[in-house]
């Protein structure tokens, strides 16, 4: 019994070092896909004034899978299901920090809002300010990823050990 | 449409308080009351409907007024650019979006309009058959007249032009007609609007439309809407030079006044449309006043 206890605590262990783990990867793959979208905005709006619905159901799929929903989210907004605000944008999305979701929302707002240079100007000031982000992201996710799920593997063999 | 471009609070008062069949426009102007269009009668829009109070009415804001214009856009202002720059914005299913706002002019080019302040709202109404008391005179054993609908703003000249367009179709004229929409109006978006035997080139200009159209679509038929510039009658000329048959339409409100004004004298002198038939608001949109011929008589009422 005592056995299976350890093996349980340590398996939470590890557990909880791949949540963490998993919660920088998907910070990374977010603003990887937001730089993305970034770039189809632009190239979409400059070259076939494709309207913002379309591109958003036209995105790759892993791309797609990497927004965690922010385009169906903000689909929702233009089909008049929900309003433009934090709440219905990041429905669903726990891994953002406020500044970041101030910042994202922002370049929400502006979609669809002005003439293609304007937009296309727009969308290159927050493509810059997004990459910043996204390089912070990758690094941390490089250092602090991997790390997490050793963490929680040696939590939990040194708990096994200490109670053996 | 309209659900889609309108808040749901103004949508909800127009569907339930408001007979919609009959609206032929909805004014909006920032801070000022809103004025909706009936028949031939204005009247202000209030919380239950129709209001002639103007306490009761509802005032737009520019908000308002901005947000229709982003929904219109279908979110995506960009893609409608060069029809705000003409002032306009016409939405799937026929809905024509009149914009006022602050134009923005870049080395004598107008590049956009911004700072909207006004919007005025026109509803396509499909009025089955309102071509056909005009038909008889206009369609002549198998032979279609070169005809132009006058008649001031709002009278029908597009609804009438439509329906002629299905007429031809329902009674089998099996003529290969191009619809050049310039504004996206003559399509109204509802399947068959515009009978079986219709091409379209949509926000064309005049002089590219009539040219592209009829090198790639061999016409019979060209209808065409609202002409105005010199290079619009110099299209029609090609057009009718080139055998094809012209239906379009000018805003004036009398024979008198078409004939004095500028840019159509080739018309006028060149007797390029057999047929004119003058609309009127006096009994409501599409009043028939007359058809002429190219001399400028009557040939019926």
């Amino acid at each position: 019994m005592k056995f299976i206890i350890l093996i349980l605590i340590a398996l939470i262990c590890i557990f909880i070092g791949y949540i963490f783990s998993k919660k920088y990867k998907t910070r990374s793959n977010f603003f990887q896909a937001l730089l993305y979208l970034c770039q189809k905005f632009d190239i979409e709006i400059n070259y076939s004034r494709e309207r913002l619905k379309n591109i958003f159901l036209n995105l790759d799929d892993k791309y797609k899978k990497d927004l965690k929903g922010i385009d169906g989210n903000y689909i929702a907004f233009i089909d008049k299901e929900v309003p433009l605000d934090k709440d219905s944008l990041f429905k669903n999305i726990t891994f953002l920090k406020d500044s970041e979701k101030e910042l994202i929302f922002s370049f929400f707002k502006t979609l669809g809002r002005s003439d293609v240079d304007s937009q296309s100007k727009e969308i290159k000031n927050f493509q810059s300010r997004f990459e910043s982000i996204a390089n912070n992201a990758q690094s941390e996710n490089k250092k602090y990823g991997s790390l997490s799920i050793k963490l929680g593997i040696i939590a939990g063999l040194l708990i096994v050990v200490i109670f053996i | 449409m309209l659900e889609k471009i309108l808040s749901d609070d103004l949508y909800n008062i127009l569907a339930n308080k408001v007979n919609l069949n009959f609206v032929c426009e909805i004014r909006l102007r920032a801070d000022k009351p809103i004025v909706l269009l009936i028949g031939s009668q204005r009247t202000f829009l209030g919380r239950d409907g129709t209001t002639s109070n103007l306490r009761e009415a509802i005032r737009a804001s520019k908000v308002m007024i901005e947000d229709i214009i982003f929904r219109a856009s279908e979110c995506s202002i960009y893609s409608v650019n060069e029809q705000i720059k003409r002032g306009f914005i016409v939405t799937q299913g026929g809905i024509r979006l009149g914009i006022g706002g602050d134009i923005i002019e870049e080395n004598k080019n107008i590049k956009t309009m911004t700072n909207f302040s006004s919007v005025n709202i026109r509803l396509p109404h499909e009025i089955k058959n309102c071509s056909l008391s005009a038909f008889n005179y206009l369609v002549e054993e198998n032979k279609v007249y070169n005809t132009l609908v006058l008649s001031p703003p709002g009278a029908g000249k597009t609804t009438f032009l439509r329906d002629f367009i299905l007429q031809l179709s329902e009674k089998n004229y099996a003529y290969n007609v191009l619809v050049l929409d310039e504004r996206g109006e003559l399509d109204i978006g509802r399947s068959g609007c515009l009978g079986n035997f219709a091409d379209k080139i949509c926000y064309a200009r005049k002089s590219v439309g009539f040219e592209n159209g009829i090198r790639a679509l061999s016409p019979d038929i060209i209808v065409t809407d609202e002409l105005g510039q010199l290079e619009d009658v110099e299209a029609v000329n090609y057009a009718i030079n080139c055998g094809v048959t012209v239906l379009a339409s000018v805003h004036c409100d009398n024979i008198d006044s078409f004939i004095k004004k500028p840019n159509f004298e080739k018309i006028t002198d060149n007797k390029l449309f057999e047929r004119y038939v003058l609309l009127s608001k006096r009994n409501g949109p599409g009043t028939l006043e007359g058809i002429y011929n190219e001399n400028f008589s009557r040939v019926r009422l």
